[in-house]
């Protein structure tokens, strides 16, 4: 799916809309209460099976050429009765306010504060080949219990580190690949013989007369 | 040469042997947009403000702007190869330069990366960029004698070690000379003499390396260059560094001068940044907390008390200024900040005068203290003299007749300011400066006309040394005039005055 990690990407880099979807999203985490779980799983579902699969229905939200009574017309029409009647009413209102371009930052947003809300934290590992369920599982377990907190570990595959792990929590990043390992001993290698030379430049080398 | 490939391999061996595999935990953060210079990055959430970050390829930069959901990072290096998306990782540590002896006769950049072409600098020891200034108790007055070299200075505006003395003026007035000539007389006195060039001409700093090593000052001289081609950061970073690589040695006790050449230059690389980190213009466009960034410079500059050694930086800042303004913002700030400064003019510098300098409105707030006796002995009123001769000399041009005492004070002041006069790169000595001024206050040049007062005094110089090199070594152990020294150099001077009037007569 490459269309679909671009989209991840660009929902990473604008911080003002992202500023925006942390403030809906707390708004939606807020009204939906008891819900929210539902309510999140629904809005995934409409965010990857529904904008993602239609993208004329997106352009329409997003237009400012359709009146706000048309959009919500639209949305009406479509989910009433099929989505928990939160999450429609709240896309209703991001409708009537015209930020339905902010839609998947909303849903990023309201993941993240979910997922610290009920003590979970998402975790990025990174491997050369593919890890057996097994396996897997032991990270997980090893991981929460050195955070001490529930884990969602998302897996991702990278023959480029050659062996070894990278694990990503938040900002920090755990590098224990091969790959990383073997570039820091290169370079601890060069500058210490490179200082010892140049500290007794006799010792390895020879007048040649 | 030839390399011996085993005893390399095993050295290469033994490193691998003894590497130890930790490990790596670092905070990451991703580029979002890269230009000018800086970068904004995601991420990075534990960054602290100064702390120096990795871009991959091994460029660093220094988180400058902590945002909300942004970092604000100077890009010290070639920014053209960071992209959008890269991977930033924080590294723990404030940006530090190389510092010690290594450093001396070097060419380097604001990063301690040679640009001489003469090898590695081969330092044992580093010292951070941005460093607290030594505070009041870590501190003493002034008191030792910084020399120029320069007769007008050194009489009228005399600096001590731990000073700072702005040298302001236009373009092309002989700001840099000054402070050339200041390096070159530092020879043999143990004073490390640091040249840090901002944002100038590569080929002027190019002259000026030339000029210092064909004099034999880069012994003992350290050349920091960052080029009006570099980046505005490096350019922002370039007289912290070179003031970390001064300070070490005041440190340890020694004394060492800083020229800073020149901080509107700064000033406006530093601008540039703030601009672009969206940082709210104030005055002429600079950032409100430029003040900050020259006042904490300028502070680093000091006479350490005798508990910590004693050592010293004196700083001899330069500002340019357009058509003499003065009141414009930065040159305000520094000459707030400074304890005096040397006030060039264009008009004095075309009309012959050299080093071109307003005796009017050059001051030195500290510099009196540190005077040697014998200097403050013959050049007390010489400042006075001076204005009231440029006062007579104004009023002299309406073509009034004079009486017979003013006309002599005219005459007095036209020798004065002759013998103020001095060609760039030869500083004089103490005493010869004590007794070439002592002549001139005290009349023994009325008879010598005024075109011949530089033949004069190099010829009496030559005199004093060949004839009278005891006098000399008096004064100079002295380091006053008592009564006994004066009636030797008077009579020096009758006897000099006699033996070359006769062929001045004709």
């Amino acid at each position: 799916m490459p269309d679909n990690t671009e989209q991840a990407e660009k929902e990473q880099f604008d911080s003002n809309s992202q500023q925006l979807g942390l403030v809906y999203a707390k708004a939606l985490l807020a009204s939906s209460g008891a819900d929210a779980e539902l309510v999140i799983d629904e809005f995934d579902s409409f965010v990857d099976d529904v904008l993602v699969v239609t993208p004329k229905l997106e352009a329409a939200l997003c237009s400012p050429r359709l009146a706000v009574e048309e959009k919500q017309r639209i949305l009406d029409k479509a989910f009433s009765g099929k989505m928990n009647s939160t999450l429609l009413r709240f896309l209703k209102v991001v409708a009537a306010h015209e930020r339905c371009d902010c839609l998947r930052e909303m849903r990023v947003a309201a993941k993240t504060i979910h997922n610290e809300q009920q003590g979970r934290v998402e975790v990025q590992v990174k491997t050369a080949e593919p890890l057996d369920d097994a396996m897997a599982k032991t990270i997980r377990d090893q991981l929460a219990s050195n955070l001490g907190r529930e884990v969602l570990v998302e897996h991702q595959v990278d023959p480029d580190l050659i062996g070894g792990l990278v694990v990503r929590v938040g900002d920090t990043v755990y590098d224990g690949s091969v790959v990383n390992r073997l570039d820091r001993m290169r370079a601890s290698t060069l500058q210490g013989s490179s200082q010892t030379i140049r500290n007794s430049l006799e010792r390895f080398s020879e007048q040649s007369d | 040469m030839k390399f011996k490939a085993d005893e390399i391999a095993s050295v290469i061996q033994k490193e691998i042997e003894q590497y130890d595999s930790q490990l790596d935990v670092r905070e990451v953060g991703t580029v979002l947009e890269v230009g000018d210079g800086i970068a904004r990055v995601h991420g990075l959430s534990g960054v602290m403000a100064g702390e120096m970050v990795e871009f991959p390829g091994g460029v660093t930069g220094l988180a400058f702007n902590l945002e909300e959901d942004s970092v604000g990072v100077i890009i010290l290096g070639d920014y053209l190869k960071i992209n959008e998306g890269d991977e930033v990782k924080t590294l723990g540590r404030l940006l530090s330069v190389p510092v010690g002896d290594a450093v001396m006769g070097r060419v380097l950049d604001p990063l301690g990366n040679p640009l001489d072409g003469k090898g590695p600098v081969n330092a044992t020891e580093t010292r951070p960029v941005e460093f607290l200034a030594p505070g009041v108790a870590e501190r003493q007055p002034v008191c030792e004698p910084m020399q120029t070299g320069i007769k007008a200075v050194d009489a009228m505006t005399p600096i001590g070690r731990g000073q700072r003395e702005l040298i302001i003026g236009d373009r092309k007035t002989g700001k840099t000379a000054i402070a050339l000539d200041t390096i070159l007389n530092q020879k043999d006195t143990g004073v490390k003499c640091f040249y840090v060039a901002i944002g100038q001409k590569d080929s002027s700093v190019a002259g000026v390396v030339k000029d210092l090593e064909e004099r034999g000052a880069m012994d003992y001289t350290t050349v920091i260059v960052s080029g009006a081609s570099t980046p505005a950061p490096l350019q922002y970073v370039a007289p912290y560094a070179g003031t970390a690589m001064a300070e070490h040695f005041m440190f340890n006790g020694e004394h060492a001068l800083i020229v800073y050449d020149d901080l509107s230059k700064q000033a406006v690389a530093y601008r540039e940044l703030s601009l672009l980190m969206r940082r709210p213009p104030g005055r002429e466009a600079f950032p409100g907390d430029v003040f900050y960034c020259h006042s904490r410079l300028l502070e680093r500059s000091s006479k350490l008390s005798e508990e910590l050694g004693g050592g010293s930086i004196t700083s001899l800042p330069i500002i340019e200024t357009l058509e003499g303004e003065v009141s414009a913002y930065i040159p305000t700030n520094v000459i707030s900040i400074t304890d005096g400064q040397i006030y060039l003019q264009p008009d004095l510098f075309f009309a012959g005068i050299r080093p071109a300098m307003n005796v009017g409105i050059s001051v030195s707030r500290v510099g009196g203290a540190a005077q040697t006796k014998a200097m403050k002995s013959v050049a007390g009123g010489l400042r006075l003299d001076l204005a009231a001769f440029r006062e007579l000399e104004a009023f002299a041009q309406l073509g009034t007749d004079l009486d017979a005492a003013t006309q002599s004070q005219l005459d007095r002041g036209y020798r004065m300011v002759e013998l103020l006069k001095q060609p760039q790169f030869q500083p004089l000595g103490m005493v010869d400066q004590v007794m070439v001024i002592f002549a001139g206050t005290d009349g023994f040049l009325d008879q010598v006309p005024v075109e011949k007062v530089s033949e004069w005094e190099s010829g009496f110089l030559a005199f004093v040394h060949d004839q009278k090199s005891d006098l000399v070594k008096t004064i100079n152990d002295a380091g006053k005039l008592d009564d006994d020294a004066k009636e030797q150099l008077v009579a020096a001077l009758n006897e000099y005055n006699k033996s070359h009037s006769a062929p001045s007569a004709d």
